[in-house]
This record gives structure tokens, C-alpha cells and sequence, in this order.
């Protein structure tokens, strides 16, 4: 009677369980993804779960089925002997063999994963803190990809949107059906670029250069997250994918490059002090806030004020202010903005520096005298 | 003791299956420098046989 009442609890959770299961999407399973490697790797992880539930009942039946059954109080005495040979050999050759079984299909898919020949595209992929620069390669094609979320929403005081830190302003654009291969590296310390609908994850490493590849069946927009834990701003530099038709890539690429061509040709003009206060405010949002503040006040002690600070407001270190934004400041997390930034950019957020929170030096700094700084190094 | 009864216990050390009538046998032996060089060489083989093993289903793919 007792152990009736035992079977049929066990039956009733193991039915609610299933019952749950069979209502779908749980979403606690990791994602089947979109590319033929993310499937063989979702099949895998399914093959090896089911291997270890089956094992886990049949061994668990067995002990208990022992306990209860040789139980002292029915009388079950102690076998009293040493050792079993065959049942110890059973034991060890039967876990290799059904080790030996999963391996086979697992090292299928992953020399599948590393096998970056013959690829179609190829992008190498740099992490900095805190952000990802995608370089087309053999297209001159380089661009940075920033968080593009509101501030507000990270400081709660709008509501957050679905895409809430897993958006950003310039999205890796890629063909679908292609042979993508990425070279992931960094600039600073080590992070991981990480877009779970293709199961990519590849460690970022400065001085290193680790290969991946994806071929991305589904057009579609696909996101991720740095996966290495890399400062201050870990949370805070995604990665979003737009996969698309081969047509729209070519497209892209055409537009992309002209709007490059248009930025560099903009430098040779006029720019007002309103125009690059107006786009000095958007750079400095994008690229330096993170650090220095969205008020310039930066975070004592790990990052200057520039607010009413002596570099960005006394006329005798205009230059030095100028360099540092170019040049950086070597083993600091300052980076070398020269490299990143188009002349425009730079005039723009250098201006900007020595105009807002009440600097209001009137200074211009035009994109030509940064052309020549930069031609000048 | 014969080299095949060496490898037998090597080979029963790196399952971790022996049975103690064996032990005893092999802990009558009068030295077990036999037992390290066999212990060292088979360590070897199955080294080398990996790397070949994987070399070999990298060829194949
Ligand atoms: C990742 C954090 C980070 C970001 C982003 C960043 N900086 Fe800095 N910045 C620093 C740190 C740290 C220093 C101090 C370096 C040192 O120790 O000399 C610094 C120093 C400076 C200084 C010199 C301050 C002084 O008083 O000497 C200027 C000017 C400056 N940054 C401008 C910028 C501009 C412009 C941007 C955006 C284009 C930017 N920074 C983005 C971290 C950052
Ligand atoms: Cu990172």
C-alpha cells in the first residue's frame, strides 16, 4: 500500500513535468540558431541530454529498487565479498563505449566548426573597450559598432525597449549563404565576441588572432554579447548581425563606402561652431561619455573631468588636449582616437570638449588642422 | 615473471580493474623497474595513438 502511494506521487510529478514540457517553448533550452552548425550543435546537446536521462533513470531504478528490496528491516543480510571482475569491467566498458558514441558525432561538428577554408567573406573582428570594429576585408571597408541604446533607459527613467542593450548603430551587415569567416582579436584586454544563433563564441585576445566561421541560412537580425568579462563596460558593448539577401549586401556595401567617401570629403569644408557643437555632442555621446560623462565630469579617480578641466580650457594646451585624443595615452583605457574617428569626428568632439558644460572657449578646431596632426605623426 | 603478465597488470592499472589474486602475483615480483619501463612505454603508445587518432579524422573530414 505504501509503496503504491510512493509510485503513483513519482508517476503524477514526472506527468506534470511533461505536461509542462509539452506546452513548448520553456525558452530555457539554448537556441537552435540559424546556421547548419548551430543545428548539429543543438542536435548534440538534445542526443547527449536524452543519453544521460536515460542513464540517470536506469541507474537510479536499480539503486533504489536495491534499497528498498535488501532493506535490513525484511530480513536482507550483507553479501560479504571482495571483488567482481566481470561486473567491473562491465562497468568500465560500457561507459567508454557510450563515451566513444557521443564522440563521434561531436567531433564531426566540431572539426566542421573549426574549418575556416574556403571562406566567401572575410571580417576581422576587434574588441575594444568597449565596442567591436568589423573590417571587411579586401573591401576597405572598416566601421565601429557602439551601444546605441538611450540613456535614459539604462538610468530608468523610461521604460526599456525589447531590444534594450542588444542594439547598437552600426550592425555587422552580412550575405546569407555565404561562407563567413571572422578573425577576432582585440585592442585591449580580452573579450568575447558571441552571437548564439550561429553558435559562434570566439575569445578575443590582444595579439592573437582566433578563427571562426558562420554560414547564416535565414535572413534576419541576429544579436549577442560580449561573453569575457572586460571592464567597466562589459554589459555594454553588443553585437547585432543583419543577415541578408546577396543583392541587398552589395547594396549596402555601395552605400557604405560612399557615405565613408562623403565623411572624408566633408572635412575639406567650413564647418561653423554650431555645426560641430551639434555633431561633436553626438560623438562625444557615442564615444566618450561612457568614461568621462555625459556632463564631462568623469569618475574620480579612474576617469578625468574634462569639465572646466586645464586641458580643455586653457589656450596653451590646446595641443596637448588635441594629442591626446589622437594619440591616446598608452597602458590607460584612452584610447587612440585618430585611428577610429574621421577628421570630422574628431574636430567635431575636440570642439565640443572645449565648448560645453561652460569650458566656452570659443575655440574651432577644423578638420583640416587634424588632417595635418594626423599627417604630420 | 613473463613480460606479458608486465603488460597485463599495466594494462589492469590504467582500466582500474585487477583482481587480488593478480595483485598478489605481480607484488611477488622481484623488482618494478619491468613495471615502470611498461607502465612509461604504454603511457606512450596511447599518447602517440591519440594524436594519431586525431590526425587521422582530421584527414578524413
Ligand atoms: C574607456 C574609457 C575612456 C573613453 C571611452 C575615453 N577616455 Fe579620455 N581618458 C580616459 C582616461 C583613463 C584618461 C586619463 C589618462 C591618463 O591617465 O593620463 C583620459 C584622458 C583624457 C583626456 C585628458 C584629460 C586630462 O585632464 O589630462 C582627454 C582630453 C580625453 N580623455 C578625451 C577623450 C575623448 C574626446 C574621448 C572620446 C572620443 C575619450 N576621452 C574617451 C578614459 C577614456
Ligand atoms: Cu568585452
Amino acid at each position: 500500500m505504501k509503496e503504491r502511494s510512493c509510485s503513483s506521487a513519482v508517476l503524477i510529478i514526472l506527468a506534470a513535468l511533461w505536461s509542462v514540457s509539452a506546452q513548448a517553448d520553456w525558452a530555457l533550452n539554448m537556441t537552435e540558431g540559424v546556421t547548419e552548425v548551430s543545428r548539429s550543435i543543438y542536435s548534440l546537446h538534445m542526443q547527449i541530454f536524452w543519453i544521460c536521462v536515460v542513464i540517470a533513470i536506469a541507474v537510479f531504478s536499480v539503486m533504489f529498487w536495491s534499497i528498498i528490496h535488501h532493506r535490513k528491516s525484511v530480513g536482507a543480510k550483507a553479501e560479504q565479498f571482495h571483488e567482481n571482475t566481470t561486473v567491473e569491467l562491465i562497468w568500465t566498458i560500457v561507459p567508454v563505449l557510450i563515451l566513444v558514441a557521443m564522440a563521434v558525432p561531436a567531433t564531426t561538428t566540431l572539426i566542421e566548426m573549426y574549418d575556416t577554408s574556403d571562406s566567401d567573406v572575410d571580417i576581422q573582428v576587434t574588441g575594444y573597450q568597449w565596442k567591436w570594429q568589423y573590417q571587411y576585408l579586401g573591401e576597405d571597408l572598416s566601421f565601429f559598432s557602439n551601444l546605441s541604446t538611450n540613456p535614459d533607459e539604462i538610468n530608468n527613467k523610461v521604460e526599456k525597449n525589447k531590444n534594450y542593450l542588444l542594439e547598437v548603430d552600426e550592425p555587422l551587415v552580412v550575405p546569407i549563404g555565404k561562407k563567413i569567416r571572422f578573425l577576432v582579436t582585440s585592442n585591449d584586454v580580452i573579450h568575447s565576441w558571441w552571437v548564439p544563433a550561429f553558435a559562434v563564441k570566439r575569445d578575443a585576445i590582444p595579439g592573437f588572432i582566433n578563427e571562426s566561421w558562420t554560414r547564416i541560412d535565414e535572413v534576419g537580425t541576429y544579436r549577442g554579447q560580449c561573453a569575457e568579462l572586460c571592464g567597466k563596460d562589459h554589459g555594454f558593448m553588443p553585437i547585432v548581425v543583419q543577415a541578408v539577401t546577396d543583392e541587398d549586401y552589395a547594396l549596402w556595401l555601395t552605400e557604405k563606402k560612399a557615405s565613408i567617401a562623403a565623411e572624408v570629403a566633408a572635412a575639406a569644408r567650413v564647418w561653423s561652431l554650431e555645426e560641430l557643437m551639434v555633431r561633436g555632442e553626438q560623438v562625444y555621446q557615442k564615444n566618450c561619455a561612457a568614461c568621462h560623462q555625459v556632463g564631462g565630469q568623469g569618475i574620480s579617480p579612474m576617469f578625468p573631468a574634462l569639465k572646466a578641466s586645464a586641458i580643455a580650457t586653457q589656450a596653451e594646451q590646446r595641443d596637448a588636449h588635441i594629442k591626446i585624443v589622437l594619440e591616446g595615452r598608452a597602458g590607460t583605457a584612452m584610447q587612440a582616437y585618430g585611428a577610429q574617428l574621421s577628421a570630422v569626428e574628431l574636430a567635431a568632439v575636440i570642439t565640443y570638449e572645449r565648448n560645453a558644460w561652460g569650458n566656452d572657449t570659443g575655440d574651432i578646431i577644423t578638420p583640416q588642422s587634424i588632417q595635418s596632426m594626423l599627417k604630420s605623426k | 615473471m613473463n613480460i606479458w603478465k608486465v603488460f597485463k597488470a599495466v594494462f589492469s592499472a590504467f582500466i582500474g580493474v585487477q583482481s587480488e589474486k593478480n595483485r598478489l602475483e605481480d607484488f611477488q615480483a622481484n623488482s618494478p623497474i619491468p613495471f615502470i619501463l611498461v607502465g612509461i612505454l604504454m603511457v606512450l603508445i596511447f599518447i602517440f595513438s591519440l594524436v594519431y587518432l586525431v590526425n587521422f579524422m582530421v584527414y578524413l573530414m
